[in-house]
């Protein structure tokens, strides 16, 4: 059963970035774009490279080893070397707070 | 998955701002445009020099001139495309991935594929699928890496099996099976330009003998001198960036070349970086690393008598060049790792 898991505050992620967030074993890349606050896997669907060093130009999310590109607000893989879409996960904002439904 | 396994600056140790990284990771297809005119300038001069000289004696040095101008940028142009950030607009990194990759004898995909697991495992015995020769390295695997003879039998093998589709077991490891087909046919698309090239030249046709294919042929050697110092006589295994590979400095015509490469040790720690932003993030994170090797052909003089020392059993201390403590000894040595290219 799903539930929602507060992340963070709003501000604490700079506009144009992101942040890992981790809970139950998993982890998350949760993102703060021109489009707003979208969440996807943490870790890049190529290899085992999480995604918190990676760079955001608009809302794709560039991985920091091999440069693959993922859509943040789909998780689809948009180029080399990743070919395999990230899950994404439901964000919600409530009082400055962001929460994730997992 | 949880983890990080990879070969970078996490795991050396270095750490730095992540606004400034950001800043210097910023992609904008200016830098690599404005560099690429350049290229055709420098190509259009020395290949003029090359035309003027047709019939004569200076055809040679002529030709090994514009031969290093094709050559070694194109090698480094297609490694930053296949990083995806010589520019910021894709179809351009693309279309750069192909141009580079067809002067420097890779299939595309290929190249892209085998280069992410190099960066993975940065110099590691068995997973490094870009290990060009065996460790430590001796006159013999000198002779074979800088002539082109030990790159062009391993392509020529990996462009063979792919086009057929009949993939090794190496390739296997760093392809998804999706991206399969695409080595495929990325293979045959280069052999029938290769065989285009071969055709016209056979029909009488010596533009592409002059300009394109004897040319390769000189420049390579200055290429796989530039590629030879990124990792010879360093530290195989080691999780650290600093222990397995070198920045040297060169001056402005080889930074250029080489577009800002020898800044190898901050391109493995940072590969979101492009090629531009490397000389700012080297000085930002010089106090963190090792001081870079003498310039290239003092670092390549000094490569040169090591192996030859090695080969005839003497010391293989170099006077200035970063070793790893494995590679110096007194005399003999034990074989340490088989090349993964070939």
């Amino acid at each position: 059963m799903s539930e929602w898991v507060r992340v963070c505050a709003a501000e604490e992620i700079d506009e144009e970035d992101l942040i890992r967030f981790d809970h139950g074993g998993c982890s998350f890349a949760v993102y703060n774009t021109e489009k707003g606050f979208f969440a996807t896997d943490g870790y890049c669907s190529h290899e085992a490279q999480h995604l918190e060093d990676g760079l955001v130009m608009g809302t794709v999310i560039e991985c920091p080893l091999h440069q693959g590109r993922f859509e943040i607000t789909t998780g689809k893989a948009l180029s080399a070397p990743v070919c395999v879409d990230l899950q994404t996960y439901p964000i919600k904002l409530e009082d400055g707070d962001i929460f994730i439904r997992l | 998955m949880t983890g990080n396994i990879a070969t970078n600056a996490a795991s050396s140790g270095i750490v730095f701002d992540r606004k400034k990284l950001k800043a210097l990771a910023k992609r904008s297809d200016r830098p690599g445009l404005i560099w690429l005119a350049q290229w055709v300038v420098l190509l259009t001069v020395t290949g003029w020099i090359v035309y003027l000289t047709l019939g004569s004696w200076w055809l040679l040095p002529a030709m090994m001139v514009y031969g290093t101008v094709l050559t070694v940028p194109a090698y480094a142009l297609s490694h930053e495309c296949a990083h995806g950030t010589a520019f910021r607009t894709r179809w351009l990194n693309e279309a750069c991935l192909w141009l580079g990759s067809l002067i420097y004898f890779e299939e595309p995909h290929h190249r892209r594929y085998s280069h992410t697991r190099h960066h993975t495992y940065t110099w590691h015995v068995g997973k490094d699928s870009q290990m060009p020769f065996d460790t430590p390295m001796t006159f013999r695997g000198w002779l074979l890496e800088t002539t082109g003879i030990a790159l062009f039998s391993y392509e020529i093998r990996v462009f063979a099996l792919n086009a057929l589709g009949r993939f090794s077991d190496e390739t296997r490891t760093f392809t998804p099976v999706s991206e399969l087909p695409k080595l495929k046919w990325g293979a045959r698309a280069c052999l029938a330009v290769y065989a285009l090239l071969t055709a016209l030249v056979a029909s009488g046709s010596v533009w592409p003998l002059y300009f394109i294919l004897l040319p390769r042929l000189l420049g390579g050697p200055v290429m796989l001198l530039f590629t030879l110092i990124q990792h010879v006589e360093l530290q195989e295994n080691s999780p650290s960036i600093l222990e397995s590979t070198r920045s040297f400095r060169t001056g402005c015509i080889g930074r250029f070349l080489y577009m800002n490469m020898n800044n190898h040790v901050e391109h493995h720690l940072y590969p979101l970086v492009p090629f531009h932003g490397l000389p700012a993030l080297s000085k930002a994170i010089a106090d963190q690393l090792p001081e870079p090797d003498p310039g290239f052909f003092r670092t390549n003089w000094e490569v040169f008598q090591v192996v030859l020392h090695r080969s005839l059993g003497r010391s293989t201390k170099a006077p200035s060049l970063r070793q790893a403590p494995n590679m110096i000894t007194a005399g003999g040595f034990d074989r340490l790792s088989k090349a993964s290219m070939s």
